[in-house]
């Protein structure tokens, strides 16, 4: 869950694009801009090699893996890991889970905690800040302390085991209110006065003035909702005890082979396990280091 | 430049596409997968799964789990209307927290596995359905086709839980090359009859000469579990008991008790007949390469020592202490997760797979296990089955754990008294400050409320 | 981009764009601000303000987790419990000693690799790429592909280490191995996310500094050292936290990569609260457990507060 926030002045130009040139002037800094380069090569195939190894080995047939362990090099590369993992498992039923969740959770923080973000910074609103103080105390409580609490308020709602028990503790976030409410309030007044004028709504003004202008704000949220709501590991493995609802990281790591551990389709799963939010992170790279970067969250 | 466009627009056109797109590939995965879209109606609505559909959860993997996989495709042969489901889980407490949390939720599986001595405290923990004899009786499985000591343990306050399938025990392996020079052989190569500590002791040392290194092995370090196996064995032929009244009561015999560890150290720190530190894959590479006669360990290590082509055979521990003989040992049992769903038919459904599994129990055999069907267990395939069927008479000496909230298999009872025995074994205790910390640590527990009731 | 920690002060936040008095409310802005955030409000108190409250009741009480209720009155006993038992400090003493060997490293390596990263020209995306791709990669997936790195005999780190004539530990089998080895399967895992944020406080340090100090014939180790260092010293103290309060929920890989053992020797805080509650049914003492968790955590984060203040007082 989450900790703590750092929220952000809305955008100003940023000083440092197009700072690389600036660098390389003084004498000896080539010679240090090398160096640089060796080093983070070095960093990077140390940061390369677990993920790597996965893959490797994933490919390679079981007994090649079982005759020489450690080699890199495989003669017959072969797919039957994913085949057998995908046929023998849940390993399908299990991304839908993960895939169906994540998604609701993703759509709905977004919602709620745009909404309540909004009130608390452009509405005056009565209570604003015994509100905040409650929000604030709330980012202090970590979700695993409270995992017996709720695990009780789930079973008597009988809420266990449905999408429902992953869905609904994950969508008020207060950092996420915190976050809005920091962009939100550096949307000039202007603009809400003149909707006002128009005579909108204010659910008009939220959702055809703040919501459009708040875009980065709205997808580092929501990012970062969706990966972790992906990852949730702790209470997912307390409230999803069925095989047929669990998500990808329940199930990797409850359901074993009754063949003991054949590693070749253990890095396949773990491959598979990774993937898909590695591939959403090629995609939306610099979305999500800026969204980080804007928000400061965690 | 890019960055800065993209700063301040937030999704450009581009993210939006590749967005859509992807959202797009995993909703068509997702539709492909779903098929009927079971799984998530389960997920949405919390219904039920589909009838003829069997949930099996076990805890078997390795040897076991290709055995068990062998007698449920047997089921799966002749019942093929039936879906099984079959899944495995990590073996220990993640198992039974899941198995608890899923029976909580009322989405247990219909059939699981558990240990016996895990028995009491699922049942009267309300997890468990109790088992209706004449309907077990209807499915052709009843009281005098089982194992009794394990069909008795079954029953707790007068309801049957559980179905046993097998008793597995602590046995004697010794390897029949060290002990053929050490003269401990019969004419028919098997280990002649040992009893009483000085004849155990002497045959240890027999062996000893031969491997120059130890006479036998026990594992030690960082397994109080079977530490705690070969304690209970010892401490039960002299006829001792650890607790009572459901664990609320500790009845530790302390002279009994120092007797037992006074043994283990004179074959430990005294004698030096066994080594007094050793891990577990020390004691199977000294078993395996003869630097040792003996060794004292679980029945399910039989197909480790077959597989490495060691000249073996198997026997019961020896009785040392003289009393009635006993032997520590468990039972794997089918039990029923209280499931507000089972109706009839699925109980039906239910029996005749575990009448199937039991039928086919020879499988089940092979793994070291004694089969608690008896129409197994009394058939030429398994006293033919050697060494298999050497220790079958160990069934009913079995010593279960004694019912507690916090004892069972892999509990923390038992690694508190393993814990102690090992510090015994290695010397860094003595029998007396061993037997004190023992009873120092279950008294936290037997003070503590019991969850269960 | 200025990063503002928004802790207790978190008002600010909320208050800048509204500073005139309640009276000038606009008709129906009250209703509208309550029905946009009535939402939010409704499944905050449900699920995160009413079962804090309900798990401060438990801890009270004998509750178990497989009967409803409470159960019966406790009093004190619970607290009393777990102050006394050896097996619930050790956990919090793992918990700490995990804390203590993955904050350092996960600090400063994030900050290397950030400034190394600063200052190459090309192939940015890419390092970024590498050092943050493990962050998204969930833990059952780290935990499958370390378990098989740290595999005895088998393992690559074994061979590895055998190969330059060093007997191997048993990475995760014995006791003194298994936490640092946990502690450095999470650097790898999690460094990535810190790198980015001091990739952000990077951006803020003016470029002219650089320039002034290079004219001054300063060298780029004494750049880094007497101008980006000091100038992050405030995401450094945001990473700082984070880090601390991220590391000290430590679960899921000491779950997946050593359930605690051998023996319970790397069991963390939650781990124990887990196995109480969840294994032994004993919800209540293990809701007493967690209050004293989160006191420790509470803690920590006071004393947060204390040093940012006074470091903001000194800047």
């Amino acid at each position: 869950m989450t900790s703590a926030v750092s929220a952000v002045a809305p955008p100003r130009r940023r000083t440092g694009v197009g700072r690389s040139a600036v660098l390389g002037g003084g004498g000896g800094s080539r010679l240090f801009t090398t160096l640089c380069a060796v080093v983070l090569l070095i960093f990077a195939a140390i940061w390369a090699i677990p993920l790597l190894w996965a893959l490797d080995t994933s490919f390679r047939p079981e007994s090649e893996i079982n005759t020489h362990p450690t080699s890199w090099w495989t003669s017959h590369p072969t797919l039957s890991a994913y085949h057998y993992i995908f046929a023998n498992s849940d390993l399908a039923t299990w991304y839908l889970n993960s895939f169906i969740t994540a998604t609701v959770t993703m759509i709905l923080t977004v919602v709620v905690c745009s909404m309540a973000g909004f009130a608390l910074s452009r509405t005056r609103m009565a209570g604003r800040r015994a509100l905040m103080t409650l929000l604030v105390a709330g980012i202090l409580i970590p979700g695993q302390v409270l995992i017996l609490p709720s695990f009780q308020e789930f079973n008597a709602f009988s809420l266990l085991n449905t999408y429902w028990a992953i869905i609904l503790p994950a969508i008020a976030t207060p950092v996420a209110v915190l976050i809005f409410a920091a962009f939100f309030s550096g949307i000039p007044a202007d603009l809400v006065d003149a909707a006002r004028v128009d005579g909108a709504s204010w659910l008009r003004i939220y959702t055809t003035v703040f919501i459009p202008l708040s875009r980065p704000a709205v997808s580092a949220v929501a990012i970062f909702t969706f990966v972790w709501t992906w990852n949730g590991f702790l209470w997912p493995l307390l409230v999803l005890t069925s095989t047929k609802l669990m998500t990808i990281p329940v199930g990797l790591a409850s359901v074993q082979s009754a063949y003991g551990i054949i590693y070749g389709q253990v890095m396949a799963s773990a491959v598979m396990g990774a993937a898909p939010l590695v591939v959403v992170f090629l995609f939306f790279q610099r979305r999500i280091v800026e969204g980080m970067s804007t928000t400061g969250i965690k | 430049m890019t960055a800065e466009r993209g700063w301040r627009s937030g999704f450009d056109r581009r993210d939006l596409l590749r967005g859509a797109g992807l959202a797009g590939l995993a909703g068509i995965g997702a539709a492909a997968v779903s098929g009927c879209g079971s799984p998530v109606a389960t997920g949405v609505a919390g219904t039920g799964p589909p009838k003829d559909s069997l949930t099996y959860w076990n805890l078997f993997s390795g040897g076991d789990g290709v055995r068990m996989v062998a007698m449920e495709d047997a089921y799966t042969k002749s019942h093929r209307d039936v879906s099984l489901n079959s899944v495995t889980l990590s073996w220990g407490n993640p198992y039974y927290t899941k198995l608890a949390l899923a029976t909580l939720s009322s989405r247990p599986p219909d059939i699981g596995i558990s240990h016996i001595s895990r028995l009491p405290t699922l049942a009267r923990a309300g997890l468990l359905s109790p088992i209706d004899e004449s309907a077990l009786g209807a499915h052709g499985m009843t009281a005098d086709k089982f194992t009794a000591k394990a069909w008795e343990t079954g029953h707790i306050d007068g309801k049957l839980y559980c179905v046993p399938l097998d008793t597995h025990v602590h046995c004697l392996y010794y390897r029949t090359d060290v002990c053929k020079k050490a003269g401990l052989l019969d004419s028919s190569g098997n280990l002649k009859p040992i009893k009483g500590p000085d004849e155990f002791i002497a045959a240890l040392a027999a062996a000893k000469k031969v491997t120059k290194k130890y006479g036998g092995v026990v594992n030690i370090t960082a397994d109080p579990s079977t530490c705690y196996r070969w304690f209970i064995t010892l401490y039960s032929q002299l006829g001792g008991q650890v607790l009572a009244d459901e664990g609320r009561t500790i009845v530790l015999d302390d002279d009994k008790a120092i007797k037992v560890l006074t043994f283990m150290q004179e074959l430990t720190i005294k004698q030096k007949l066994m080594p007094n530190t050793v891990d577990g894959s020390a004691v199977q590479q000294m078993f395996s390469t003869g630097q040792v006669g003996f060794l004292i360990d679980g029945d399910w290590q039989v197909s480790t020592y077959q597989t490495a082509k060691v000249p073996f055979s198997m026997t019961l521990v020896p009785n040392i202490f003289g009393g009635p003989y006993s032997v520590f040992a468990d039972s794997h049992v089918f039990v029923l997760p209280k499931d507000p769903q089972r109706n009839h038919k699925r109980l039906g459904l239910t029996m005749d797979f575990i009448h199937t599994l039991e039928t086919n129990a020879i499988t089940w055999a092979m793994g070291g296990h004694i089969p608690a069907w008896l129409p197994v267990q009394h058939s030429k395939a398994y006293r033919e089955l050697k060494p298999e069927s050497n220790y079958a008479s160990a069934a009913q000496a079995a010593v279960y754990d004694a019912p507690a909230w916090y004892s069972g298999a892999g509990s923390d009872y038992e690694t508190v008294v393993g814990s102690a025995v090992a510090s015994a074994e290695t010397g860094q205790m003595t029998p007396r400050q061993a037997v004190a910390t023992m009873r120092k640590g279950l008294q936290k527990y037997a003070t503590t409320k019991p969850p269960v009731s | 981009m200025a990063v503002t920690t928004v802790t207790a002060a978190g008002a600010t936040a909320g208050g800048r764009a509204v500073t005139t008095s309640d009276e000038s409310r606009v008709p129906g802005e009250n209703k509208a601000g309550w029905l946009l955030f009535t939402p939010f409000l409704v499944l905050y108190v449900v699920f995160l303000i009413g079962p804090a409250i309900y798990g401060v009741v438990m801890s009270f009480f004998h509750t178990t987790l497989i009967h409803t209720g409470l159960g019966s009155w406790a009093g004190g006993a619970n607290y009393m419990e777990a102050f006394k038992s050896s097996d619930f400090w050790w956990s919090m003493w793992h918990t700490t000693y995990f804390t203590l060997m993955t904050t350092p490293p996960l600090v400063v390596v994030a900050l290397i690799m950030a400034v190394l990263v600063e200052r190459v020209r090309h192939f940015r995306w890419f390092f970024r790429l590498i050092f943050f791709a493990p962050y998204v990669v969930p833990s059952a997936a780290v935990g499958l592909i370390w378990g098989f790195l740290y595999a005895a005999q088998t393992g690559l780190f074994s061979t590895w280490v055998s190969q330059i004539g060093i007997t191997p530990p048993n990475w995760l089998g014995d006791p003194s191995w298994a936490l640092p080895s946990v502690a450095l399967a999470t650097i790898w895992w999690t460094v990535g996310f810190n790198f980015v944020l001091y990739l952000a406080g990077l951006q803020d340090i003016p470029r002219d500094l650089y320039e002034a100090a290079a004219v001054d014939g300063a060298t780029p180790m004494q750049q880094v050292r007497s101008i980006t260092i000091p100038l992050l010293g405030r995401t450094t103290l945001l990473v700082t936290i984070l880090q601390i309060l991220a590391s000290l929920k430590i679960f899921d890989q000491v779950y997946l990569l050593t359930a605690g053992g051998p023996n319970f020797t790397s069991r963390p805080a939650i781990e124990y609260i887990y196995d109480i509650g969840f294994t032994d049914y004993r919800a209540g003492y293990a809701a007493a457990a967690s209050m004293l968790f989160f006191v420790l955590i509470l803690l920590v984060g006071a004393v947060f507060l204390v040093v940012s203040r006074r470091q903001q007082r000194g800047v």
